[in-house]
């Protein structure tokens, strides 16, 4: 984490719903606890139903705990609506109205942000255009596309410059170059010193943007920590080492090789060695028979094999508990 | 905190008055309120009582349509199509958003109820060659019962479904019109414990007959300013107290 204090503070959070005609209470956050600390951008994943959508309402303030406490900026979340000013939200597969052009809905959403009229208009045309859609600010809401009603999702939230920004679901809906975009823009708000929290289903874009990520599962957190760190516990999954010339025809079965740790690829010969102690034993086994190391890279588990394990994890735990 | 509300108020009145079925229904209202120019002719005798009577009686009843129609939809129709996630996460206290939607719906009611008023005024000085300042009095009055009819329903809206707000709003309408009976009622009973829940009842219940000044135009009288006032503060009042248990039961609404 970097930074002074932390710009999110989640501690000990449950949440319940009631549901079905008895309005039996489910739970859906269970002690659920993280932080966000200032100019980080942090994931957060889980599957459907985890329980990401409620606890980004919970800090928006459009739920409301049962127990633990929300604190952002070092504020009770919600307790003075005020300071939100300094939060721009964007919900998962945003509504808007639909009656309203592009251009009213930013004045509307301005207004809601106490800004000036000047400023309405002068930041509204900057991120409608920050986002691709000037040239789609007078046309009505209701023929946006829906990677348009996302960008347009994104523009409100950034509206009022703000220092947090909460996104949900912020790449669903969008083809891969608005998916790019939308990457490369919360790493200028990164880079503009802003805090950033998101939900995303896919992995590779948290992977490629997060400093630090949060998984949770049934409403539980059942990982948090920086990328490398998550990966960094799971430790070197192999080493591949990649030999050129070939070795002799035979050798490797005779060495005693598998065809998965050893394969002829083209004109290299591709190992995959335990650990680096394996590797060393055989650079020494293949540089006696001719053959040279090319390149040799320790191959890490990749952060959606961590994520299919943790919950999978998660879930054959809860079958046994059950 | 007064350009919120004002923000959303527009908004609300932009909506509304996007909204086609609003016009349909306008439309019809226009259409029998013509035809009482027409109607009066068929009649025998108070020709110019049956267009006042007609006219004023298609104005309530459309109007109360109306209210009802795009009253149950206040909260829930955004709640639904979770619009209210944009507004409420930004720095909006929720009551800001009860007050300013009412007074949107408010803003809407007012232009429709005044052009219903304005072509009653007009066929009643078509037929008649003279002005009924009366006409527009009445209409106030229709007017203050519909804003009334807007706050109920905004405030069944916060915790119940579209169509029981409908169901509890227009029951509100019908019993509003004879709440006073209760205390007649309550005053029949030898029980002093009857009495005083009907008069706790009456309290209660809306009284929508102090905006009914209808008879007074038909029959050609009219009512004092100081019942005009009295009529305003009742409706200040009631309307603060159910938009305030309105915005209570809203501010710790979850959204699921």
């Amino acid at each position: 984490m970097s930074g002074n204090g932390p710009v999110i503070e989640v501690s000990g959070v449950s949440k319940s719903y009631p549901m079905g005609f008895w309005r039996k209470r489910v739970k859906v956050l269970s002690d659920l606890s993280f932080v966000v600390g200032q100019n980080e951008i942090v994931g957060f994943l889980g599957p459907n139903g985890a329980g990401k959508t409620t606890t980004i309402k919970i800090l928006n303030r459009l739920a409301f705990p049962d127990t633990g406490t929300v604190t952002i900026f070092g504020e009770e979340a919600g307790k003075r609506p005020g300071s939100r000013r300094r939060i721009g939200f964007m919900p998962e597969q945003p509504y808007f109205y639909e009656y309203l052009t592009g251009a009213e809905f930013m004045s509307l959403c301005g207004h809601m942000n106490g800004l000036g009229r000047g400023e309405i208009k002068r930041r509204s045309e900057e991120m409608l255009t920050r986002v691709g859609l000037d040239g789609a600010a007078g046309l009505a809401i209701r023929k946006y596309s829906k990677g348009m009603l996302q960008r347009l999702g994104l523009a409100q939230a950034l509206l009022h410059d703000p220092e947090l920004v909460i996104l949900d679901e912020p790449m669903s809906g969008l083809d891969p170059m608005g998916r790019m975009e939308v990457r490369n823009l919360i790493r200028e708000l990164k880079d503009a010193g802003k805090t950033v929290f998101f939900s995303s289903h896919i992995i590779s874009d948290v992977e490629a943007l997060c400093d630090r990520v949060v998984m949770i599962h049934k409403g539980t957190k059942v990982a948090e920590g920086s990328v490398d760190e998550l990966m960094g516990k799971e430790g070197v999954q192999y080493v591949e080492v990649v030999f050129s010339p070939l070795p002799p025809p035979g050798w490797a079965s005779a060495a005693g090789l598998t065809r998965e740790s050893g394969s002829v690829q083209g004109d290299t010969f591709v190992l995959k060695a335990r650990d680096h102690e394996d590797a060393n034993h055989w650079i020494g086994e293949l540089r006696r028979v001719g053959s040279l190391v090319t390149s040799c890279i320790p191959v890490k588990k990749r952060l959606e094999e961590i994520y299919v394990e943790q919950v999978a994890g998660n879930a054959r735990e809860d079958g046994l508990g059950g | 905190m007064g350009g919120r509300i004002v923000s959303i108020a527009a908004n609300t009145f932009r909506e509304t008055i996007r909204n086609k079925i609003l016009y349909a229904i306008l439309a019809f209202a226009l259409f029998v309120i013509g035809i009482t120019y027409f109607l009066a002719d068929l009649s025998v005798g108070e020709l110019t009582r049956i267009i006042v009577d007609v006219g004023l009686a298609s104005i309530h009843i459309f109007g109360v349509v109306t209210a009802v129609f795009i009253g149950i939809s206040l909260i829930s129709q955004e709640v639904d199509r979770k619009t209210v996630y944009l507004i409420l996460s930004k720095p909006v206290p929720r009551w800001e958003f009860i007050v300013g939607k009412a007074m949107g719906l408010s803003a809407t009611l007012a232009l429709t109820t005044l052009a219903m008023a304005a072509m009653l005024f007009l066929v009643h000085l078509g037929y008649e060659r003279s002005p009924e300042p009366g006409i527009l009095i009445a209409s106030a009055g229709i007017y203050l019962e519909l804003v009334l009819l807007i706050c109920l329903a905004s405030f069944f809206s916060t915790f119940t479904t579209p169509v029981l707000s409908a169901i509890f709003t227009l029951s509100m309408f019908l019993i509003g019109h004879v709440s006073k009976d209760l205390i007649v009622f309550g005053g029949r009973s030898a029980s002093a414990a009857v009495q005083w829940a009907a008069k706790v009842l009456f309290y209660a219940l809306p009284n929508l007959e102090n905006f009914n000044w209808k008879n007074e135009v038909v029959y050609g009288g009219v009512r004092s300013p100081g019942v005009l006032g009295m009529a305003a503060g009742y409706l200040l009042c009631y309307c603060a107290a159910v938009l305030t248990a309105a915005c209570l039961l809203f501010s710790r609404k979850d959204f699921k």
